[in-house]
């Protein structure tokens, strides 16, 4: 291929990226502007996109409802399940990437099947059980509904992060007098920190996204943001702008967050594609 | 793992020190699975008994009558059961389709030597990790006839505006267009890190054979990839086929079930009719018709090993 073909090639390459950017970045984009827009600007034809910025929208969703106290319930219900499933999902990962035991790729294939399975057939059940328990509308079970897919993540991402560790290194540490629990804490652990961070930060993300469980086991107290979220369209309307505003609340931090450790996520992601 | 005993072992010594260790792996994995199987294997099995039960809202406090295979029998003669089967696979097959080939072209490109290659590559995964409600909304936003953006840049180009909701032809294409922008980055992403692992030697030998880029983008890049693409499609079919959250809040299923998916149909007779007898039914045939596609295509991942 000749010098020009390649520069040609590459001005296409980039501009093919550059197109596939702007339309994965618009509707976020749109949305942000949207929040920030006055109730006048909100439906313009054609879309306004230089305007004075207002708060109005911000604040009519702090005072029109419990956002406060929503926002709080979506932070402690992902908090606690991405902890729960991180501490369990290490201890397995561990076990299947050391060991070597009978049935341990039929286990290792058993805890992906509720990965696989629609959420609406694990929440029929759930429903009739933690009615009958008098769990509706709380968030321990909310908590404990999310852990049936945050567990399976946190084992499938932590075998993939501990199998790269090379067991020589424990292996030294047991023989200065380790257990192999006390090498597990004190030499792998601390090797596979970023793995342990990127687990956690795709669970926490998976639970603050989290939409059906939450519509069906909460009501008025364990509500999270994204059932909050729908409440802006009420029968008579669509309120776009504090929906918006709401929206946007939601969305940044898992936005930042998952900017700053995109590298890991892939990594942590691709590796059960394809290693298989 | 290493055994520095000094005096030698008896034979009971060995035998429990054996049994500890075949149990170890227990330990780690033990408590993960203990858990699991509370609360998922446990509920999923009430919810195969309750199939064959009646559970309502009204009257499962006087009791939970056994009805055999009725909630089955009912399921198999809903018109809108079979709709919702039908609806599930044309959206799984259409949005699957589109979301590997601009898949495989975004990661063919990403995999070349690109200034700014990490950036981009971040700026694409974006729509993956948004809130599904909040992707919902704002395409619902876009979508609107009257004042959303995408009729309006249409107009621009002298198309007439599409009642991309409201009309049952154009829905399952606006939802599948939804996913397609949702999603076809993850397939970027995993096709991109299966070429990233490709060895370089066939293609040099290749290059020397004189083969051109086409060539070797058809006759090594795809055979040596199959396994990378199979798991790709595995994952998103199982993800569009329970697909929920996006149909929910763009169509709610609608207009006239044009976009009731499987899940969706579950939903409305399991938390709107609060027929959770019938709704169990319906998930465990879903359930099964999930199984036997994704057996079909972890068969085909195991050949290509």
């Amino acid at each position: 291929m000749n010098r020009w073909m390649r520069l040609l090639l590459n001005a296409l390459s980039y501009a093919i990226l550059f197109v596939a950017i702007l339309i994965s970045l618009f509707p976020i984009v749109y949305l942000i502007l949207t929040s920030f827009k006055p109730a006048t600007l909100t439906f313009a034809i054609p879309p306004v996109w230089v305007f004075e910025p207002t708060l109005q929208n911000y604040q009519d969703v702090f005072a029109g409802s419990d956002f406060g106290k929503y926002f709080l319930n979506s932070i402690l219900v992902a908090s606690a399940a991405t902890i729960i499933s991180l501490i369990l999902g290490s201890l397995a990962g561990y076990g299947f990437a050391r060991f070597r035991f009978r049935g341990a790729n039929w286990l290792r294939l058993g805890a992906l099947i509720p990965q696989m399975l629609p959420p609406i057939t694990i929440i029929v059940p759930l429903y009739v059980l933690f009615n009958s328990l008098d769990m509706i509308d709380s968030l321990q079970g909310l908590v404990i509904s999310y852990l049936t897919f945050s567990i399976p993540l946190s084992i499938w991402m932590m075998t993939g992060f501990f199998a790269d560790v090379e067991a020589e290194l424990e292996e030294a540490a047991m023989i200065d007098g380790c257990t192999r629990f006390g090498a597990f804490l004190r030499v792998s652990v601390p090797l596979v920190a970023p793995g342990l961070a990127a687990t956690a930060i795709l669970g926490f993300i998976y639970c603050w996204n989290e939409f059906l469980y939450a519509v069906i086991l909460t009501g008025r107290d364990a509500r999270t943001l994204p059932v909050t979220i729908t409440s802006f369209m009420t029968s008579k309307a669509v309120l776009w702008g504090r929906m918006a505003a709401a929206g946007t609340l939601v969305l940044i931090p898992v936005l930042l967050i998952a900017m700053l450790v995109q590298r890991y996520l892939v990594r942590g992601l691709s590796r059960g594609a394809v290693k298989g | 793992m290493g055994c520095f005993c000094m005096q030698p072992i008896t034979a009971r010594q060995h035998w429990r020190h054996h049994i500890l260790r075949s149990l170890e792996p227990f330990f780690y994995i033990g408590p993960a699975f203990a858990v699991l199987l509370t609360i998922l294997v446990y509920p999923l099995g009430y919810s195969f008994w309750l199939s064959f039960h009646e559970w309502t809202l009204r009257g499962f406090r006087a009791g939970i009558p056994w009805v055999g295979l009725q909630n089955y029998l009912d399921l198999f003669t809903n018109a809108d059961f079979i709709t919702a089967i039908r609806v599930t696979f044309v959206f799984v097959i259409a949005a699957v389709a589109i979301e590997f080939g601009l898949g495989l072209g975004l990661a063919l490109l990403l995999n070349q030597d690109l200034h700014g290659k990490n950036i981009i590559r971040a700026l694409i995964l974006l729509p993956m990790m948004c809130t599904n409600v909040v992707i919902g909304l704002t395409w619902r936003l876009l979508l609107n006839y009257e004042f959303g953006l995408v009729n309006y840049y249409l107009g621009q180009l002298g198309i007439a505006p599409v009642e991309w909701l409201s009309q049952p032809a154009m829905a399952m294409p606006a939802v599948v267009l939804v996913d397609v922008w949702n999603t076809t980055s993850f397939v970027a992403l995993m096709l991109l890190a299966g070429l990233q692992a490709l060895p370089e030697e066939p293609y040099e030998a290749a290059k020397m054979d004189g083969a051109n880029t086409f060539q070797s983008f058809y006759y090594l890049t795809l055979p040596l990839l199959r396994q990378t693409i199979l798991v790709a499609l595995l994952w998103r079919f199982i993800d569009t086929f329970r697909i929920f959250d996006v149909i929910y809040l763009l169509t709610s299923g609608g207009p006239a079930r044009a976009t009731e998916t499987v899940s969706i149909y579950v939903y409305r007779y399991g938390f709107q009719s609060f027929n959770l007898g019938f709704a169990s039914a319906a998930s465990y045939t879903m359930i099964l018709i999930m199984l036997i596609v994704a057996a079909v295509l972890a068969r085909w991942i195991g050949r290509s090993e």
